[in-house]
């Protein structure tokens, strides 16, 4: 009877000095009302989704029946001349693009920070694109391409480089190119700010001190800023890695991977098989989808070790 | 006794609901999915049958929307696999998935297959079931701007038919008075590219062996297929297309060829009209154009100058899951008729699949419809563009490369040969 009483006693005053030592602590009921929500938004719009996409890339799909095929789907997309392209192009896209956005946005962000005239203005100006749909600024990316009215092709004729004039977007050797253009062109303005505001953080101490060494814009920019800089332009361009190896919006309407394939990229083609390949199956884009989402996530990885600053900066 | 009130009264208030619940519960409401809405003939005309229907029909009700083509079978590709399709909906033969599918309802227990002319019949009918209602049908047809083209030097001949050697003096002559020859663009379609190659191919080669090209079973090496590529490549050279051809759209071409900056002839299917004899201020073709009609060039030699392409295109079909069939055949039967193919045809200025009686037909474009019937008299008709054959792998080779590369002078014609070939050729 006593050794009872002693060992609730205990338990109960186990129970209590937890909840004494942090009271703010919820229990596990409250917790779980407060996580549901969250999880099954998860679960049912990102795990599941990606769960059914690997499964079914196993399988057949035509109308309501489901044929297991197992690795077939895979075997086939390592021949498939059209996969390789996309993947070619968009591996060039992400590899090349973030630095042309991240140069970009960091020019921009130094011209407002060294104080050029009109800054407010241009600041509201360069960050408008980031604002506007893929779809309008495809459209109108479309017009400044325009063979006949362009403003690119009119401007070449203007200077009377007329042997440059080109349609833009129907040859295959510059239309991957107008493209990248094109979405630096939107997501300049977003690299822009993030980079202003890194810039306004860095320490004024160690900014004054290389001014009072006497050193230059050129090279303040390249050994003071830049490398202090370095952490936030690694993320950016990591941003727009990811980001454009999903790019899909922006090629769907200017070209739909065209002319001759030379700007599809593995989203558009996922798209193409899914919906435009007069069948139902979803078994192979489904193969597709989950080969590239490990290429992704390889990439990312890769990126990061490869990138990522060993040493500290401290200031 | 208070209580006793309260309860009647709340007694007859449910029985008044009860009353006047059953007259607005009876009408079934179905969902339809319709193309075109910026084509206002077209969209006009479905609009009036529905209403017609619903006027007709106290029972049931149509919800009608109108969806780009694309983005309608984006939409019924994912809604037709989870129970969410509309009744009804729009479709034309080259989507064949849907009904290899399953999930097409048969329409011959609805309508009456006898108000279908016996040609459009064909295009949707599988295993001796008919699942679509055909209502617009074309030919492909070559528009030209009378004036322009005589203003290049050109005589168009009796028999509406030039040469091929008068063709390529056509285009050399339009590229030398600085207007484009044809007017063409692949920004927005996967075939209108194919439109004049193709027309050539079936006039060279007949109904018989272009078909076997179309089915795989005849090389794009032939040298007939050879001789007609190498023919269309030196127009392509001359500067035939626009230089915008990849770019521009579709109704950008329309307006290309009879409005700015103009060109002397125009490649498209019969629906031309659709967008052409819009008004004006709406991009339409202006009052006082010179439209005629040519057929496309006789090819050196060709098996059958006198061949054409027809098709069906729009149609409407029923979803096999839609749990108001009756409603939905209802209005299926209800637009299957002679009489409404004849407002179709007077309406839209285009060909339908659906019996007609042109005697009937009252329309302000009468003079186009006498050139376009004299234009398809005593042709023999081919059945289906190549998108209808055409499949998957093949049909994006199609879409890509003589849709877009080869008329775009991005390829010889051993390159675009070779790679049709390598997607299409059955060997």
């Amino acid at each position: 009877m006593t050794t009872t009483s002693m060992s609730s006693d205990a338990s109960g005053g186990a129970a209590n000095a937890s909840s004494l030592a942090d009271p703010r602590r919820a229990s596990w009921w409250v917790l779980a009302i407060f996580l549901f929500p969250a999880l099954a938004v998860y679960v049912g719009l990102t795990a599941y989704p990606a769960f059914r996409t690997f499964y079914d890339s196993f399988f057949t799909i035509e109308g309501l029946d489901a044929t297991f095929v197992g690795l077939d789907n895979y075997r086939a997309l390592m021949s498939d001349e059209t996969f390789w392209v996309s993947v070619r192009n968009t591996f060039i896209w992400s590899f090349v693009a973030p630095v042309l956005d991240v140069a970009t946005g960091l020019l921009l962000a130094l011209a407002l920070y060294a104080g050029v005239p009109f800054a407010r203005f241009l600041r509201v100006a360069w960050f408008t694109p980031v604002l506007l749909s893929y779809v309008v600024v495809a459209i109108l990316w479309t017009w400044i391409y325009n063979y006949d009215w362009g403003v690119v092709n009119l401007v070449l004729r203007a200077l009377g480089l007329d042997a440059l004039v080109t349609s833009w977007l129907g040859n295959p050797n510059t239309a991957l190119a107008a493209l990248i253009v094109t979405h630096a062109w939107k997501w300049a303005g977003f690299n822009m700010v993030v980079c202003l505001a890194a810039i306004h953080s860095l320490p004024s101490e160690v900014l004054e001190a290389s001014e009072l060494d006497n050193c230059g814009w050129g090279a303040k920019l390249r050994y003071v800023i830049v490398p202090m800089l370095r952490p936030t332009l690694l993320n950016l361009y990591i941003l727009a890695f990811i980001g454009k190896m999903k790019i899909f919006d922006l090629v769907w309407i200017m070209t739909q991977g065209g002319p001759l394939w030379a700007t599809e990229t593995v989203s558009t083609y996922v798209y193409k098989r899914a919906f435009n390949w007069n069948t139902f199956d979803l078994g192979y884009p489904s193969a597709i989808a989950s080969v590239w989402f490990v290429v992704v996530c390889g990439a990312v990885i890769i990126l990061n070790r490869l990138l990522a600053t060993r040493e500290r900066l401290e200031y | 006794m208070r209580a006793t009130a309260v309860g009647l009264a709340a007694i007859s208030l449910v029985a008044l609901c009860a009353g006047a619940a059953p007259a607005s519960a009876q009408a079934t409401q179905i969902t339809m999915w319709s193309n075109w809405p910026d084509e206002p003939a077209k969209k006009d005309w479905v609009t009036a049958r529905v209403k017609d229907f619903e006027a007709a029909n106290n029972k049931c009700s149509v919800k009608l929307s109108f969806i780009p083509k694309a983005d309608l079978y984006t939409q019924a590709k994912s809604a037709v696999r989870t129970g969410q399709a509309p009744d009804i909906f729009y479709m034309e033969p080259d989507q064949p998935e849907f009904l290899a599918g399953g999930f097409l309802e048969p329409l011959d227990g609805y309508v009456d297959l006898n108000q279908y002319e016996d040609w459009s019949k064909p295009a949707w009918t599988s295993k001796g079931k008919v699942y679509g209602l055909p209502v617009e049908a074309y030919t492909v047809e070559l528009y030209y701007n009378k004036d322009a083209v005589k203003k290049v030097g050109i005589d168009v001949p009796a028999s509406f038919q030039l040469t091929q050697d008068q063709f390529t003096d056509l285009v050399k002559k339009g590229v030398a008075a600085g207007i484009t020859p044809v007017a063409q663009g692949v920004g927005d379609r996967p075939f209108p590219g194919g439109l004049l190659l193709f027309e050539s191919l079936l006039r060279k080669l007949g109904t018989e062996e272009y078909g076997k090209l179309l089915d795989g079973k005849l090389s794009f090496k032939d040298p007939r297929v050879v001789e007609v590529m190498t023919w269309m490549k030196t127009l392509v050279d001359a500067g035939a297309y626009p230089k915008s051809f990849s770019t521009l759209k579709l109704g950008e071409s329309h307006f290309y060829f009879y409005n700015t900056p103009g060109a002397l002839t125009f490649p498209d299917p019969s629906w031309f009209t659709g967008r052409a004899f819009a008004p004006p201020e709406g991009g339409g073709m202006p009052a006082n154009f010179s439209l005629g009609i040519m057929q496309f060039p006789a090819m050196d030699k060709g098996t059958c100058p006198e061949c054409k392409t027809l098709a069906v295109a729009g149609s409407f079909v029923m979803y096999a899951k839609s749990k108001n069939k009756d409603c939905s055949g209802a209005l299926m039967k209800s637009m299957a008729t002679v009489e409404n193919g004849t407002k179709w045809m007077e309406q839209v200025s285009l060909q339908t699949g659906l019996k007609s009686d042109p005697a009937k037909i009252n329309s302000p474009r009468k003079d186009y419809f006498a050139e376009l019937n004299a234009r398809n008299k005593d042709v023999k008709y081919f059945f289906g563009t190549p998108l209808l054959y055409y499949r998957a792998k093949c049909a994006e080779t199609y879409t890509q490369v003589m849709n877009n590369a080869f008329p775009a002078g991005l390829l010889s014609v051993q390159d675009a040969a070779e790679k049709m070939d390598a997607a299409c050729f059955k060997s």
